[in-house]
């Protein structure tokens, strides 16, 4: 490669590095309050997904160490709180728990909402609220 | 040894330097539900593999990790017999995994090393459905293919996309003329997934003709879930910035 392509290149290369690292300082930033949060709360903000698809929203939730019995879940029309005790013998150990308090992406019909928890994930399906008019089409 | 890897410079050291014939590396970087990572280190637990390396590089942070009042690389590399486990506790950053891995194809090149296997997930929306991962499994030329299909109740990984490191190395591979192969099982996206790591762990004994016992393992999973949950939150993170989400589409098809 030619001298003057190449240290374009390598400047291109330093930019993208430049960017990277802030974006990861960013992060680290996100997590540093969000550990230091917790650390302070005794509250765990579980690994999850939450999205609409169709006529409905679903959350998956990662709560290894709760038990079904223990996990406390409520739909309100456009929020879900899941609460549970995490029976875990690491750092801090007993007394932590799982809080996670979602806003969701589109109005639920709060009765139609369907949970299971299976191998420590807890999954949570809700149908949208539709009101509207039907229109014809011409 | 030192391996000089172009713009980045990345060394692969040998503490005690490795050596053997028909030398087979197993790469278990992090990233979908944290398979590759767990299958590789319970690997190196079980077998009572020795560290004996470890992987540097300019752009990693500068981090060490202290274990039981050791410290520990981020990279470390462990070797007992025929076999060579490379272990992170990192997610590779994306501009690190071009330069990262020609320097390990050129090393095990250099070794001449007999096989490179990545172990990794496949994301799979129905996690919660399936109780048995199924594994699936790509070598780069035909041959290895056939060669890992030979066992028993696996599957050909026929079309997608593999992306970040394991996908490079595959292609660094195929151009080195290193033989390669990939292992991937059924696995969460974003959650660390011991369930997975299992199935690839039992596939990989046979393949290396090593006897492991897989129940501990299953035995700990919510565990060990509870404490890769860190590793795993900066994994997926990292997984944003390489499209990893395309594990999860198909290669257009024209005709």
């Amino acid at each position: 490669m030619e001298e003057w392509r190449r240290s374009v290149w390598r400047r291109v290369l330093d930019e993208f590095r430049m960017v990277e690292a802030e974006v990861s300082r960013m992060e680290d930033e996100l997590f540093r309050l969000m550990r230091e949060a917790e650390e302070r709360s005794g509250c765990m903000t579980p690994l999850y997904n939450l999205y609409e698809s169709g006529d409905e929203v679903r959350l998956t939730a990662d709560l290894p160490g709760a038990s079904k019995e223990e996990i406390g879940l409520i739909a309100g029309e456009d929020y879900f709180r899941v609460e549970a005790p995490c029976r875990s013998p690491l750092r801090g150990g007993e007394g932590r728990r799982y809080v996670l308090h979602l806003r969701l992406p589109a109005k639920i019909d709060p009765k139609s909402v369907r949970a299971r928890y299976k191998d420590g994930v807890l999954e949570v399906v809700a149908k949208k609220k539709v009101a509207g008019y039907r229109i014809k089409i011409d | 040894m030192a391996e000089a890897g172009g713009a980045e410079e990345i060394s692969i050291v040998e503490v005690e330097p490795i050596q053997g014939r028909d030398l087979i590396f197993i790469e278990g970087f992090p990233d979908v539900g944290l398979v590759g990572a767990i299958a590789s280190s319970y690997l190196v637990d079980r077998l009572e593999m020795r560290e004996v390396g470890y992987i540097d590089a300019e752009f990693l942070p500068p981090l060490i990790s202290v274990r039981n009042e050791q410290i520990k690389e981020l990279i470390r590399i462990y070797h007992k017999n025929n076999i060579v486990a490379i272990v992170s506790d990192i997610p590779i950053p994306p501009h690190m995994i071009r330069p990262l891995s020609q320097s390990i194809v050129n090393w095990i090149k250099r070794k001449n090393g007999k096989l490179l296997i990545s172990v990794s997930g496949i994301p799979e929306p129905n996690r919660l459905d399936i109780e048995r991962p199924e594994v699936y499994v790509l070598g780069n030329k035909p041959e290895i293919t056939e060669m890992l299909i030979k066992l028993n109740g696996v599957n050909r990984f026929k079309d997608g996309f593999i992306a970040g490191i394991k996908g490079m190395l595959l292609r660094e591979a195929v151009r080195a003329e290193l033989d390669a192969a990939i292992i991937l099982a059924q696995a969460h996206y974003n959650y660390p997934d011991p369930g997975a790591a299992g199935q690839i762990v039992s596939y990989l004994s046979k393949i290396l003709g090593v006897e492991v016992d897989v129940k501990p393992l299953f035995e700990s999973a919510e565990e060990l879930r509870l404490k890769l949950r860190d590793l795993m939150m900066r994994t997926d993170q990292v997984m944003r910035g390489i499209q990893k989400s395309r594990e999860l589409e198909l290669p257009p098809v024209y005709l």
